[in-house]
């Protein structure tokens, strides 16, 4: 036991904000190297990966740059070929499967439609951890679909089934799943992709809310590098299966990023606030 | 609009219990009345002529209904005590039929079913996935080669059935199924094990035995007794009741691989549990009325198109539905096309044309 304190404290000395005071991560990638079963290419490498805690992390990188599998093996979905990932300091093999659940919530990319189930009972399901095999829902099961549903701001539609839903709408949905399994972290794969901009801005709005009111760890990737920069707190930039920077905001967006990462010449303005004003695509490297 | 009155509704606690719509509810009693109808047409008609009326009564003759011997021998074999022949004809010969009737219709649909949440695939059922031809092989077996072997006919097909779609699964799986590559690795399987099957015919001493295998591939009801109740009902029971209770696991596999994973579930151990199942309802079915070809597949589409797809009510549906099919299509078989007519062939005459037009009607047909 001692010798996981230390190397916690070790952890916890590793990264310092701005001001130097110390940030804990609640999830922490060590050494990884990614692949998929199916071919033998290493698709992502990454020596240390940091999602700290109570923070909102996006995850950034142009298509094909290995966000989505970083976010997999983060999340137990995919195996690492070497590493760990441990979350609270805890290696992610040492919990099974419904203990994960109930600390780690993730919605990944595609959704499965599914047309006849209504919206209530998809969140239901986000209790799936907390329940038995023959347990039915108990007061907080309830409370918790009533947070999630709230929170979400879904009231109106709770219960009209999925099939009849936006595109956005159904997103809203299915993060309130998330939500009502009441986890200290959550996972998201490219939330706002595809959505309209006021349903863009309602999932993210919750996403803040969340973190803001129950001190969530969130790690989300973004595929809009103008709306990561002024949303999250902590930026990873992700290029080629390899980590290429990671900070505020302020610090890792630059025109060097832009350009190496993702091609685009921009200026980025930082006062008021940071922006980013993408140009023209650059000629392929 | 509906949403704003259900709000108040949802503020009440329990309101999660409220699976249970109207429409199940007059769905399963249709159901129940349509299984009752025509098992009292079933029991009526017959070689020893009845009117309706004593045959009716013969039904619920309370001496019989309340007499524990009379039960004792039918479910456990025991000496029958004496009665009437109405009541002979009636509880011994006719009535039997009706209750394996009832088994194996709620059997296969529930069996078609669960593969159909398993493999989230509209297109799955027992017989698509090989089991029906797997089990059936295992059967014929038995009953050809094998015939000492006969009380456990559901245990024998069970392991005929679990082996085939372990071979379907395999020749399918690539990193995961597909529903076409899963029905095209069904069809190569059950064409091998059908030709198994009628080469098995050559090795029957008798003619009579192959009529009974003949009518036994396409699935009938035609003789069943007491016997095959007995051997039948407590497997149905436990499988039922399962799947009954993985309701809930059966809705958060249907929300798809990842997702079920992140809520915590073991997809892999879920899905081979549930299967496992499935095959025992499907086995049992096939142990004691044959192939009954299309059942597992069609019910389980008429009871999604009525109920919904939640699976706490499809099941259920199922359990109602499946019964009142078959019963109703065994009494088709018998009182229209003849009396040694199988069921199976009227099954395939309806079911066949009726996942037609679904598949004429829906769009797309194939992913759950």
């Amino acid at each position: 036991m001692a010798r996981t304190q230390q190397e916690r404290d070790r952890e916890r000395t590793r990264i310092t904000d701005d001001d130097g005071v110390a940030i804990e991560s609640a999830l922490v990638g060590d050494k990884l190297e990614l692949s998929y079963p199916s071919s033998d290419e290493t698709i992502v490498e990454c020596a240390r990966l940091d999602i700290p805690e109570e923070a909102i992390t996006a995850l950034v990188g142009p298509n094909g740059s290995g966000k989505s599998t970083l976010l997999k093996a983060l999340s137990n979905h995919l195996k690492p070929d070497t590493g760990t990932v441990r979350i609270h300091g805890e290696d992610l093999d040492s919990f099974d499967q419904k203990e994960l659940a109930r600390e780690l919530g993730v919605l990944s990319q595609e959704n499965d439609s599914l047309g006849s189930i209504s919206v209530e009972d998809l969140v239901y399901h986000g209790r799936y951890p907390h329940r038995g095999f023959f347990d039915g829902p108990d007061e907080a099961d309830h409370r918790a679909v009533e947070r999630a549903i709230e929170l979400a701001g879904i009231e109106g539609i709770r219960d009209t089934e999925l099939g009849q839903l936006s595109g956005g709408q159904k997103q809203l949905a299915w993060i309130a799943m998330v939500l009502a399994q009441d986890t200290d972290a959550l996972l998201l794969d490219e939330p706002t992709t595809f959505l309209d901009v006021h349903h863009q801005f309602r999932v993210l709005e919750t996403i803040r809310q969340l973190n803001e009111e129950k001190g969530v760890t969130v790690a989300v990737i973004l595929h809009d590098i103008t709306q990561a920069a002024r949303f999250a707190d902590y930026l990873v930039a992700m290029h080629d299966g390899k980590l290429y920077d990671w900070g505020p905001p302020e610090e890792v967006v630059t025109e060097q990023l832009l350009a190496d990462v993702f091609g685009v010449e921009a200026t980025i303005e930082y006062e008021p606030e940071l922006q980013v004003l993408p140009k023209r695509a650059l000629p392929d490297r | 609009m509906a949403g704003a009155e259900s709000v108040s509704g949802h503020a009440t606690t329990g309101q999660r219990d409220g699976w249970v719509t109207g429409t199940l509810v007059v769905f399963c009693l249709a159901s129940t009345v349509v299984t009752i109808v025509a098992g009292l047409i079933q029991v009526s008609f017959g070689e020893y002529s009845m009117t309706l009326f004593e045959a009716w009564k013969a039904v619920f003759n309370p001496e019989v209904i309340f007499d524990l011997n009379a039960w004792a021998s039918f479910l456990f074999g025991t000496a029958r005590p004496d009665m009437s022949t109405d009541s002979i004809v009636v509880w011994d010969l006719r009535l039997p039929r009706v209750f394996v009737g009832i088994i194996t219709g709620a059997t296969l649909a529930v069996s078609g079913a669960v593969f159909q949440a398993v493999t989230r695939n509209e297109l799955a059922s027992p017989f698509i996935l090989g089991v029906s031809s797997g089990a059936g092989f295992a059967v014929l077996a038995t009953l050809v080669v094998f015939s000492g072997l006969a009380p456990f006919l559901p245990l024998i097909a069970t392991l005929g059935g679990t082996f085939a779609f372990g071979v379907v699964y395999a020749i399918a799986w690539k990193g995961g199924t597909s529903p076409v590559r899963l029905v095209l690795a069904g069809v190569i399987v059950n064409m091998v094990f059908q030709s198994l099957q009628q080469g098995l015919f050559f090795f029957a001493d008798d003619l009579g035995v192959v009529q009974t295998a003949i009518a036994w591939i396409t699935g009938s009801l035609t003789g069943t007794g007491w016997e095959e109740v007995r051997i039948a009902v407590l497997p149905a029971l436990i499988s039922i009741g399962i799947a009954l209770a993985g309701a809930r696991q059966l809705n958060v596999l249907m929300l798809g691989e990842n997702t079920a994973r992140s809520l915590g579930m073991r997809v892999e151990r879920v899905r081979f549990f549930l299967s496992g199942v499935a095959i025992l309802a499907a086995s049992v079915a096939i142990a004691v009325a044959g192939v009954v070809s299309f059942f597992g597949l069609v019910v389980p589409h008429i009871v999604r198109n009525t109920v919904g797809g939640d699976y706490r009510r499809l099941m259920v549906g199922c359990v109602f539905a499946g019964p009142a099919l078959m019963v109703t299509a065994d009494v088709g078989a018998r009182l229209t096309l003849g009396t040694q007519m199988p069921v199976g062939v009227v099954t395939g005459l309806i079911g066949g044309p009726y996942f037609l037009y679904l598949m004429r009607k829906q769009q797309s047909m194939g992913e759950l």
